[in-house]
């Protein structure tokens, strides 16, 4: 009985000094002090993606310079999209190379079909995912501009620093897998 | 030639408490706008200058420049007034807040406030008084079902709050035998009225918040239900106006906090500062407070804010006069 009455006036005494109040405050003041997780994109850092992350895709090329690509016709065969056109054609020394290596971005779902299908290790799927554009003709990409994108990253999962460029619109300039903090390390779990 | 030189500062003192008034929103919405991202673990405003220091800048350019609007329907005299009825009390009661003792600069003695009146704390609360008129004309003018609603709860709010504001305030007037801000201060020298008058300082925070109109007692601007509340209806520099205000009016309680209850000037003897930066810091440390409440809180439904007003406080306060009153005999 008495230590009803006990408890009913301590929970009144709760309601009318707001006790239940100081749990939150202490909750947020917590919180105040904590690290944030603010990623600063594209302002000051940029998230790299991981080794097996699906981007942009890219031609591999060997030591002379020229593409791995045998112009076999698999990856566009296998594409669910039918997004990769290739011409083939012989070059002067009898190899096989593709003349024409057309995707189209705005086509491509990013399965990486294509890679696993590639017998010559010629075309992945690498870290670069800024490319959105205003007109779907620029999103079909050439052999040449494929041989040029950025591969796949190495360590990935970081926060590397990145600049905005303001002259040609919203983008990042690409950085090479530098060394980052890793970013989910400062989401706070509980 | 001494009566030209007492009256040149007192206009000087005037200049430079109105110019810091008005700069003094600024600062205030960019460390509001800081701790609400770092409560929620972002990081704020960012872009606009060093760590989005200009940031409040950009967005007083943004409301010069906005379109004034009043609507058909309004009655625009009453629509014009009333930002500035909400906006002059804040500037008014700043006469009588005194922010430090005197300090002696080229070989004159000034004084760190613009009046030392008798019955100071009476005329602060009177005067703080008034702004709940420019919030409820603002209401009535804008010819809007929101913004009366807003400022119905504002006059329910107001009226219900200002009761236990003034009877907690009592105990403090009982210790020091004086209403002078002054002597409210020089009485707590020893020892900070917060430790004699706990309970009174509880009712006058709660009951300030409420004052205010600040998180968990906003609902006459309450987001959710009411669109903005009494301001729905304005844009542009009016709008800015209530903001200034709702921003000078946290400052000012927080003064009258220090003051009352925190020892005023008055340091701990252990740690020498001057006595003007114990007052700033305190000020500062109360500021901080209300922006933490205000991110940390969700919103008190009406009845219950209207059950807490008149069930909680009130008969808390005129504990605490009953209490101090035994004590003093």
């Amino acid at each position: 009985m008495i230590a009803r009455v006990a408890q009913r006036m301590s929970g009144w005494i709760g309601w009318v000094f707001f006790l239940d109040l100081l749990d939150g405050l202490s909750l947020t003041l917590s919180y105040m002090f904590s690290k944030t997780v603010t990623e600063r994109y594209p302002d000051n850092e940029k998230w790299m993606p991981f080794p097996r992350y699906r981007g942009h895709h890219f031609l591999k090329s060997n030591a002379e310079g020229k593409t791995n690509c045998v112009a076999c016709e698999l990856c566009a065969r296998i594409c669910p999209c039918r997004c990769i056109t290739v011409v083939p054609h012989e070059d002067e020394d009898g190899e096989r190379h593709p003349s024409a290596f057309d995707i189209d971005l705005g086509r491509c779902l990013f399965c990486g079909l294509c890679e696993d299908a590639c017998p010559a290790d010629a075309i992945a799927l690498g870290r670069h995912y800024e490319f959105c554009n205003y007109d779907n003709k620029a999103l079909v990409v050439g052999r040449d501009a494929l041989m040029t994108m950025p591969g796949k990253s190495v360590r990935g999962g970081e926060v590397v620093p990145a600049r905005l460029s303001t002259e040609d619109g919203v983008t990042v300039p690409a950085v090479a897998g530098g060394e980052g903090a890793d970013w989910w390390r400062n989401i706070r779990r509980r | 030639m001494e009566s030209f030189l007492a009256i040149g500062l007192i206009v000087g003192k005037l200049a430079v408490v109105i110019a810091i008034l008005l700069i003094l929103p600024i600062p205030l919405t960019w460390i509001e706008r800081k701790i609400a991202g770092h409560i929620q673990q972002r990081l704020g405003p960012m872009r606009v200058g060093w760590h989005g220091l200009l940031q409040p800048l950009a967005d007083g350019i943004k409301l010069l420049f906005k379109e004034d609007h009043i609507p058909v329907e309004a009655d625009r005299f009453l629509f014009t007034l009333a930002p500035i009825i909400a906006l002059v009390p804040p500037f008014l009661v700043f006469v009588a807040i005194p922010i430090g003792d005197s300090i002696t600069l080229f070989g004159t003695e000034i004084t760190l406030y613009l009046a030392d009146m008798n019955v100071g704390l009476l005329y602060i609360l009177a005067v703080a008084g008034i702004e709940v008129y420019g919030v409820i004309l603002a209401g009535w003018a804008s010819n809007s079902k929101y913004a009366v609603l807003g400022s119905l709860r504002t006059c329910a709010q107001m009226i219900s709050y200002e009761i236990p504001m003034g009877f907690s305030v009592i105990g403090v007037v009982m210790l020091a035998q004086s209403m002078s801000l002054l002597d409210i201060v020089e009485s707590q020298a020893g020892l900070w009225n917060v430790v004699t008058q706990p309970l009174g300082f509880f009712v006058f925070f709660v009951s300030g918040l409420a004052e205010a109109q600040r998180i968990p007692f906003d609902l006459p601007e309450a987001e959710g239900d009411l669109g903005a509340g009494y301001h729905t209806e304005y844009s542009g520099m009016r709008f800015s106006f209530f903001m200034i205000s709702e921003y000078l009016i946290v400052v000012f309680l927080s003064a009258l906090m220090v003051l009352l209850f925190f020892g005023g000037w008055h340091g701990i003897a252990m740690i020498p500062l001057p006595p003007v930066v114990w007052f700033l810091l305190k000020l500062s440390f109360f500021i901080w407070m209300f922006m933490w409440l205000r991110f940390t809180f969700p919103r008190y439904r009406y009845d219950q804010l209207m059950s807490i007003g008149w069930k909680v406080l009130l008969p808390l306060s005129l504990a605490n006069i009953l209490i101090s009153g035994v004590f003093m005999l």
